[in-house]
């Protein structure tokens, strides 16, 4: 450009030179935010995983935990029955769950009315955003009150969790079934539920499995509703799912709290082991995630 | 099949005819029933809770939600004042820090990360979300409050002191700060991942046209992204606020079960969540076990304000964005 | 084609279906073999005051006699809820229990089964044990009036210590607690304030500090916090090797929570409440033979229905507990129970029938 009006240049490099000022800042601070988001996991995880290693021995899988009064030698123990316990009530939670989850899904993405379908699933979305405490003091109150604890009762709570989950993610994947199968299928003289059974719910299997384990994952860290359905403190070992069972998130609760070192350092294993199982779930669900789209992805 | 009974012809005029299939009226019925079971559960859920708490709700009344008490007068009297105060400030507090940082992070892995760095940063915020409160209540125990009182808290009590939150030195590891912090943790993880999304489900054309105009990656956003996506972040931030008004145990671990209302977040507190947490299975009168559930109440009117509101907002801007 | 898909992806649908249902069959299964022997078990819960107690009973009955018992420490309002609500077979309590929780339970008793003392724990590094404390410094502290460890009260008592200008920090239990009950009943008796202020219970609202689910959540709070003062089984303090108190009885002297302290303890109440066999021995009177007696002891009581399908097993623990597994307490420094008790334990029991 010519050289007329070089204030005029100045003004806008100056302008410029500000919002790129301002531009680098930000960009800067979006930076640092994610970087302190990684930092927290960062160090969340490497204290689990560093103050839970020295916990991590044979005995630690093997045997279970024992109440030390403090007098005469230490007996050894572990978290086995927690960790068994903990597959026992995520495991019948499931059952309970993905029937329900499932069923629920077909109906309101392929049978129901419209508008029932959105209120039946905005209940659904409040259903998920209880608090996991509130539905603990409803199963107490519910099944628990005159009858005691037992570990099915806390997979109950932890289902009326899941199945939301559960639910949302199977009717995604439904969605995104063409509705060209379905009109084949139907098309071809299959009755709707052969239709829905044979043709739509397969293709939704990598979406199902997906929410499964999410919910798996979410569930197996719960600890509110299993301090009022199978809250077991003592070192007796019960895998009997109509007593209180032991399970992870109640041992790590408990041990948290006390002054005992050793028990903080048995915590740190737990959590380590927790964070463990609730990972593999998470990849296995991503996998199927990736691999459900994948497929769908492929069909069109 | 007489041709005079059918209305005008049209899809569901074509499935009429035909057989009658009961394996159709049988999944029609088997997964109602399922799907029932969501409004079914909330009836009952309310319906219990109510009728647990109806025994304190009847003797307290409203009064119950500005009484500061909790087993005063020979374990007669309770009230919710200090809870409601500490759950609102834990939550809000949560929000406040979580909202800049959470917003961050998305534009971060919306806009401006490469694309290696948004695959390996993107599954690490969500792992963040995985960490199950117990655990985030370990951690906040055994290493947040030690550093709490050993060097964070004098740090900012020397020199912020004179802020009337700050006006205690925190001799504690258990504080209503150690409460905001975890929940803070807790937020980012959801809040970020919903707002990811809405940025990245900006119209091209909007943002490029923006670039096209000379404008800044941060005018775009400020000026295109943000408006564009403002009612998705308010429901994001809205659930974010609802997961940290309802968490109990990680609260329960590190707040320090104080039934008091004080001006510093150094000193410890309570909240509903909390409270309910902590005291349930050993109350030993019919009169505290109905207080709780009055707790549970509130809590649950709290979070179904705060679901719903989220819910009908991002019912409203997909009915708006269907265009 | 589609019909390829659908093949492959059904096996992995039912196999995954399979594998759930069939784990959690057997689950189901073996859970249920452990059923059988349920039947000869006993469930418990309650205090955490008596819990090392319990759990070395626990050891012993099972090895002697082949039952098993387990017990769940969720405090003594949990025990008195749970045995109301009969989701167990006994409970336990430091707390007698009221009329209206008798009301409540619909046909229960209660009967002294342990006697043990609170120690006021504290965490003052590099100072040594067993410094001495009085009744209204313990009041001042909880009341938050004494707020430094210098106060020229704390100083008064233990001439020679090198207190340092840290903050007293009391903690309490947030739990319905028995231990609570006690330690609250004792401030009654020696600051006029906290009985007009506070008054005693198993919840009360505690005016200053921090709070702590069950003994070992004070524990947890008093040893990792320093200038933290708090209180819970004398037990709890030796096993987490906790410092503690001498604290000064009516007679003047400082006495520690040991088993002479308790055992002088013991004489000041020998006429039990006619409902809860209640005995209260708290800051026993001044003469002479109190001049040992540690002023925060507890008897700690087990809850029974009077009808219960567990009568043949519960009554032989229960007589066994109040005989031979006291012979286990001292160790834990749980005073063996006087004659009187047992003789009143023994008859309280035979009300109890399936």
């Amino acid at each position: 450009m010519s050289a007329n009006a070089p204030t005029a240049d100045l003004f806008r490099s100056e302008r410029m030179r500000r919002r790129r000022i301002v531009n680098r800042l930000v960009e800067g601070a979006a930076t640092v935010a994610a970087l302190l988001a990684v930092a927290l996991l960062v160090i969340v995880v490497s204290s689990v995983v560093r103050q839970g290693w020295s916990a991590i021995n044979v005995d630690f899988f093997t045997k279970t935990p024992a109440i030390y009064t403090g007098f005469g030698p230490r007996p050894a123990s572990g978290i086995s029955s927690a960790i068994i316990g903990t597959l026992i009530i995520i495991g019948i939670a499931l059952v309970m769950a993905l029937p329900v989850g499932v069923l629920t899904a077909i109906y309101l993405n392929e049978l129901a009315p419209r508008k029932l379908a959105s209120v039946l699933t905005l209940a659904f979305d409040v259903l998920n955003g209880i608090p996991a405490i509130v539905l603990g003091i409803f199963v107490f109150i519910f099944v628990v009150v005159g009858h005691g604890q037992a570990a099915w009762k806390a997979s109950f709570a932890l289902a009326i969790l899941m199945v939301p989950m559960i639910a949302r993610s199977t009717q995604e994947v439904l969605a995104v079934v063409p509705a060209s199968m379905r009109e084949a299928s139907l098309a071809l003289g299959a009755a709707k539920w052969r239709t829905t059974l044979s043709v739509v719910l397969p293709q939704a299997v990598g979406g199902i499995v997906t929410g499964a384990t999410l919910a798996t994952a979410r569930a197996a860290g719960e600890t509110a509703p299993l301090l009022f359905t199978s809250a077991l403190y003592s070192d007796s070992v019960s895998y009997d799912p109509r007593q209180p069972i032991a399970s992870i998130p109640m041992f790590i609760f408990t041990s948290a709290e006390q002054a005992d070192p050793v028990l903080h350092q048995q915590a740190w294993g737990a959590a380590a082991v927790l964070i463990g199982i609730i990972l593999i779930a998470s990849l296995i669900a991503r996998w199927f995630a990736d691999r459900s789209v994948r497929r769908l992805k492929g069909e069109r | 099949m007489s041709v005079a009974q059918e209305p005008a012809a049209g899809p569901a005029a074509i499935q009429r005819r035909g057989r009658f299939r009961p394996g159709d009226a049988i999944l029609y019925v088997v997964t109602c029933a399922a799907a029932l079971t969501g409004v079914v559960l909330l009836g009952l859920i309310t319906h219990e809770v109510l009728t647990q708490a109806w025994p304190a709700m009847q003797k307290f009344g409203l009064g119950f939600l500005t009484t500061q008490a909790w087993g005063d007068k020979g374990n007669t009297l309770f009230g919710a004042k200090s809870f409601i105060f500490g759950t609102v400030v834990t939550s809000f507090g949560a929000l406040l820090l979580a909202t800049p940082i959470s917003l961050a992070i998305a534009l971060f892995l919306s806009e401006l990360a490469p694309r290696w760095i948004r695959s390996v940063v993107a599954p690490l915020v969500e792992l963040l979300a995985a960490i199950p409160s117990v655990v985030l209540g370990l951690w906040g125990i055994l290493v947040l409050g030690p550093f709490i009182t050993g060097t964070l808290g004098p740090a900012i009590h020397g020199t912020l002191g004179w802020v009337p939150i700050f006006s205690t030195k925190p001799t504690v590891g258990s504080n209503m700060f150690a409460a905001i912090l975890i929940l803070t943790i807790m937020i980012i993880p959801i809040v970020s991942s919903i707002c990811r999304e809405l940025f990245v489900s900006v119209p091209a054309e909007l943002k490029d046209g923006a670039l096209a105009l000379g404008a800044t990656r941060w005018e775009v956003v400020r000026g295109v992204v943000f408006p564009y996506a403002r009612a998705g972040i308010a429901a994001a931030l809205i659930l974010g606020l609802g997961r940290a008004l309802g968490e109990a145990i990680a609260v329960t671990q590190v707040i320090g079960n104080r039934v008091a209302i004080n001006k510093s977040l150094f000193d410890p507190g309570d909240t509903l969540a909390s409270r309910i947490a902590g005291q349930y299975q050993g109350a030993d009168t019919a009169l505290q076990v109905a207080s709780l559930v009055y707790l549970a109440v509130i809590l649950l009117v709290f979070s179904l304000i705060a679901n719903l509101a989220a819910q009908l907002i991002v019912r409203r801007v997909a009915g708006r964005h269907q265009v | 084609m589609k019909a390829f898909v659908t093949r492959r992806k059904r096996p992995l649908a039912v196999l995954s279906v399979l594998t759930v249902a069939i784990a959690t069959a057997v689950a189901i299964s073996v859970g249920g073999a452990q059923a059988r022997s349920s039947a000869d078990e006993l469930k418990g819960a309650g205090a955490t005051f008596p819990a090392p107690l319990i759990a070395a009973w626990q050891q012993k009955y099972e090895a002697a006699k082949g039952v098993k018992v387990s017990y769940n420490p969720i405090g003594s309002g949990g025990g008195i809820s749970a045995i109301s609500n009969k989701t167990v077979d006994f409970g336990a309590s430091d707390a007698p229990m009221t009329p209206d929780q008798f009301k409540s339970c619909g046909g229960c008793v209660e009967l002294p089964w342990a006697l043990s003392a609170t120690a006021v724990m504290y965490n003052l590094p590099g100072l040594p044990n067993n410094l001495h404390i009085t009744g209204p410094i313990i009041a001042g502290i909880y009341l938050g009036q004494i707020k430094k460890w210098n106060d020229p009260k704390i100083k008064a008592v233990n001439k020679g210590v090198n207190l340092p200008s840290l903050d007293v920090t009391p903690v309490y239990r947030s739990d319905s607690s028995g231990t609570s009950f006690n330690f609250t009943t004792y401030l009654n008796t020696v600051s006029r304030q906290w009985k007009s202020q506070i008054g005693r219970g198993t919840t009360v609202n505690w005016p200053a500090g921090v709070g702590a689910r069950g003994s070992s959540g004070v524990s947890g709070v008093v040893s990792r916090t320093q200038g933290a003062v708090g209180y819970a089984d004398i037990a709890y303090s030796l096993k987490n090797h906790l410092k503690f108190f001498s604290v000064q009885n009516r007679a003047k002297k400082f006495a520690r929570p040991g088993l002479a302290g308790i055992k002088a303890a013991a004489q000041a109440d020998r006429k039990f409440n006619p409902q809860s066999n209640e005995l209260s021995i708290v800051n026993p009177p001044g003469s002479p033979r109190f001049a040992k007696a540690y002023p925060i002891c507890t008897y700690t009581y087990v809850i029974l229905r009077m009808q219960s399908d567990k009568a043949n097993l519960l009554k032989p623990f229960v007589t066994w507990a109040l005989t031979s597994g006291q012979q286990y307490g001292p160790a834990l420094i749980f005073q063996p129970i006087p004659k009187y008790v047992v003789i009143r334990g023994k008859a309280t029991l035979k009300k109890v029938h399936s």
